[in-house]
């Protein structure tokens, strides 16, 4: 296939744009001492300052702080657990129109998550009420992969307070490509 | 607290090594709040073409910041975390991280240390990438 230079540019057209519904998710719950909890034992991080208040309260920090790479968790969507296999594992009923439909529609349907990028600012602390902002940062032209022709999708998400304060971003690449050769 | 390493260039960081079992893939996924059936359902993991469930992105980064604070200890703070994506882990694999000291800066009073680093299994290399933690002066 011949590179589409109208499917550029309406790849070009979703720049700035949220990747899919609003682009603006606000956690279910403040960071709280459970969810840590649950988290530092899933991955036998024993880190005290994330689970113990006297070490924490001793250390720099003064006081309990989330694992800093937890920071997308709190943002994560509670999901609906019926019918989650039929939805190709999406937690819920997608809102709306996503730029993986554009995609899909022109045959690049395969996804491939290529690398993910966090800088964060400080540590959270126990009752803040974190936001995600999301938006497409930039889509490359064509390109041949091993795995096929695709296009490289970068989003970024910018985590907030409720008072405006942005406390880390998060960069996320993946590939969108034709299986196959489509 | 005091900082439980005085970090050289060149120092290396201990090494960690996971037996990546189906529990703990599942463990990571929920703690994560990453529902995904590829990543606790191996039967939908097969029809998906996979021959094993395998662990989530979530769980990659996280299991990179336990790396970084293993050694850099308490008073630390992760401020950046760079990976690039290579092999799954499947259930029933090993996983390995090892890492090393690239740069140290002095910003205002804190240090940041630069790490470069690499988690990998039998498949090849499942995440390289580039951290700054910044420990107190």
């Amino acid at each position: 296939m011949e590179s589409d230079s109208s499917f550029q540019n309406e790849l070009n057209t979703l720049i700035g744009r949220p990747p899919g519904g609003s682009g603006v998710t606000r956690s279910p719950d403040p960071v709280n001492q459970p969810m840590i909890r649950h988290w530092a034992a899933a991955f036998e991080d024993a880190n005290p300052v994330y689970t113990d208040p006297e070490a924490a309260e001793h250390s720099r920090f003064g006081q309990i702080v989330a694992p800093p790479l937890m920071l997308q968790t709190w943002t994560m969507p509670s999901p609906i657990i019926t019918g989650i296999a039929e939805r190709g594992g999406a937690p819920t009923q997608s809102e709306g129109p996503s730029i993986m439909t554009v995609f899909d529609r022109k045959g690049f349907s395969g996804t491939l998550a290529v690398g993910s990028e966090f800088e964060i600012h400080r540590h959270l602390r126990l009752g803040e009420v974190i936001s995600a902002s999301n938006i497409v940062e930039s889509i490359s032209e064509e390109k041949e992969t091993r795995l096929g022709r695709g296009h490289f999708v970068t989003w970024l998400t910018t985590y907030s307070t409720d008072d405006g304060e942005v406390v880390g971003t998060q960069r996320f690449r993946i590939l969108k490509f034709a299986a196959g050769g489509a | 607290m005091t900082n439980v390493v005085a970090p050289q260039i060149g120092d290396t960081l201990p090494e960690l090594v996971l037996e990546m079992t189906s529990t703990r893939i599942v463990a990571g996924a929920i703690a994560t709040r990453d529902f995904m059936p590829v990543h606790h359902d191996r039967d939908y993991a097969n029809a998906q073409g996979a021959p094993e469930i395998f662990m989530n992105i979530l769980s990659t980064n996280g299991y990179c910041g336990r790396f970084l604070t293993d050694w850099a200890g308490p008073e630390s703070l992760i401020r950046s975390l760079k990976i690039r994506l290579g092999v799954p882990v499947f259930a029933g694999s090993t996983l390995k991280f090892t890492g090393h000291v690239t740069a140290i800066e002095s910003i205002g009073n804190e240090q940041f240390v630069h790490i470069d680093f690499t988690a990998s299994n039998d498949l090849g290399d499942h995440a390289t990438g580039t951290a700054i933690v910044a420990l107190p002066a």
